[in-house]
C-alpha cells in the first residue's frame, strides 16, 4: 500500500517550505540522526528509547501504512525535522480510534511544523474512517498542547502524576482527543436519504 | 450519445439518491451533456425501497422520467425484483453481488456485471461509501461518464474531510469495473 497524494509541499508561518512525505525503507538513518538530535528532555516524554538502533529497527519493520503510518518533514537536503505516526488497530472495540505521536526538531518548533504535521495525520486518519483521534501530552507541554487544540483537540483526561520529567519530578499526563465522527455523520446524514431538491 | 435511461435502486442508507446524482452531476457539469435527475423514496427513508431514475443525453431532456432503462444498478434484492424486468433488452445490470442473486426475472441479452461493493466499502473504512463505490464501478463498466468527470463530481458532492476516502472508494469501484468487462486492458474477467 502507498500514501496517496505525497510527497506534497508544506509552507511554514515564516515562509520556510518543508517537504511532506511517508517514512520510506531508507530513512532509517536519518530518522535515527533526528531523534538522536533532539535534546534529552524532549526524548524523556517519547514512549521508547528513540536513539537505539533496536527500536530504529522494529519501528521501520512495523510500517504498513495501515496500522502504522508514519510522516516526515523533511528539508530540502533530506535532513528529517519532524515524524508524526498514526497508529491503529484493524480489529477490537478501539478499531474506530488512532493515536498519534508526534516529535520536531527543536529549531522548527513554533514555527507551526507540528500542527502542519498534525493537519495531514488528522486528513490521513479520517480518509482511513477513523473517527476519534488520541493523543498523549505532558502538561508542560505547551506548543505541543496548543498545536493539538488548533487542529480540534482538546483535552479529555487527566492522569495525575503519570510521568516523571527530566528531573524526576511528576508530571501529569493529559489525554487530548478529536472526535472526527462529525465528519462522518454528515455523509451518513446524506445518504439516507439524500435530497437534492431539498437542499441537501 | 443517444439519450440514455439509467435507475439505480436499493434501500435508503445506502446512498441510492447520492449514486444517481453524481452520475448526473458528472455528466451534466464536468462531461458537458445533460442529465436529469427523478428521485423516489419511501415515507421512511432508512431501510425503505429508494430509487433514482437518471437521464443522460448530448441534447436536452425533454422526459426525465425512466420507465425502461437502458442501464440499472441495483443494491438490494428487492430493487433487483422490482426493476430486473423493466431493463430493455441488450441492457446493462450492475448489481450488488453479494447482497443480489440473480435469477430468470434479467431480461433475454441483458449483460450482467457483479461486485461486492459493501464489501470493498468496509475494506476500505467506512460502508457508508457502498455508493460511491458503486458509481466508479458504473463508469468502469459502461464508459458512459468520463472518470475524470465522475471524480470531480463525487469530491464535490461528499462532506468536507470525507474526500479522500471517497475518492479511494470511486477509484475501486472503477478499477473493478474497468477489470470485469476488458473495457480497462486485457479481456474481461467472466465471473458475473
Amino acid at each position: 500500500m502507498t500514501l496517496e497524494g505525497y510527497p506534497r509541499d508544506l509552507t511554514l508561518k515564516d515562509g520556510t517550505t518543508l517537504g511532506v512525505r511517508p517514512v520510506e525503507a531508507d530513512d532509517k538513518d536519518a530518522l535515527l540522526a533526528f531523534y538522536r538530535s533532539l535534546p534529552e528532555e524532549d526524548r524523556l516524554f517519547l514512549r521508547d528509547d528513540v536513539t537505539s538502533q533496536l527500536w530504529a529497527d522494529r519501528f521501520m519493520a512495523s510500517i504498513d501504512y495501515q496500522t502504522v503510518i508514519p510522516l516526515v518533514a523533511v528539508t530540502a537536503d533530506r535532513k528529517i525535522v519532524a515524524n508524526g505516526t498514526l497508529y491503529r488497530t484493524l480489529h477490537g472495540w478501539t478499531r474506530h480510534v488512532a493515536e498519534v505521536r508526534l516529535a520536531v526538531a527543536r529549531e522548527y518548533q513554533r514555527r507551526g511544523l507540528g500542527t502542519a504535521v498534525l493537519r495531514e495525520l488528522v486528513r490521513l486518519a479520517t480518509s482511513c474512517g477513523v473517527e476519534k483521534i488520541v493523543a498523549s501530552v505532558v502538561d508542560n507541554q505547551v506548543g505541543a498542547i496548543r498545536a493539538f487544540e488548533k487542529r480540534g483537540f482538546h483535552r479529555e483526561a487527566v492522569l495525575k502524576g503519570h510521568v516523571k520529567d527530566i528531573r524526576g519530578l511528576k508530571r501529569d499526563l493529559v489525554i487530548m482527543s478529536n472526535d472526527v465522527s462529525h465528519i462522518w455523520e454528515a455523509m451518513a446524514a446524506m445518504v439516507a436519504d439524500y435530497s437534492p431538491t431539498l437542499g441537501g | 450519445m443517444p439519450k440514455t435511461e439509467i435507475r439505480v435502486g436499493g434501500l435508503g442508507g445506502q446512498g441510492v439518491i447520492l449514486c444517481g446524482h453524481i452520475i448526473g452531476k458528472a455528466a451534466a457539469i464536468y462531461d458537458n451533456k445533460h442529465a436529469t435527475l427523478i428521485q423516489s423514496f419511501g415515507p421512511e427513508a432508512r431501510g425503505s425501497a429508494c430509487s433514482a431514475q437518471v437521464s443522460l443525453a448530448d441534447e436536452p431532456i425533454g422526459y426525465p422520467y425512466v420507465k425502461r432503462p437502458d442501464v440499472l444498478i441495483v443494491m438490494s434484492p428487492d430493487a433487483y425484483s422490482q426493476f430486473a424486468p423493466t431493463l430493455k433488452p441488450g441492457g446493462i445490470l450492475l448489481y450488488e453481488n453479494e447482497l443480489v442473486t440473480l435469477d430468470e426475472k434479467v431480461p433475454e441479452g441483458v449483460t450482467a456485471y457483479g461486485i461486492p461493493a459493501t464489501r470493498l466499502a468496509e475494506e476500505l473504512g467506512r460502508r457508508l461509501v457502498l455508493n460511491i463505490v458503486m458509481v466508479g464501478f458504473f463508469v468502469g463498466a459502461t464508459g458512459l461518464v468520463s472518470p475524470e468527470a465522475a471524480e470531480r463530481a463525487v469530491v464535490h458532492s461528499v462532506p468536507k474531510g470525507t474526500e479522500q476516502l471517497n475518492q479511494r472508494a470511486f477509484r475501486k469501484g472503477l478499477e473493478y469495473g474497468l477489470e470485469l468487462t476488458g473495457r480497462g486492458n486485457g479481456g474481461p474477467r467472466h465471473d458475473a
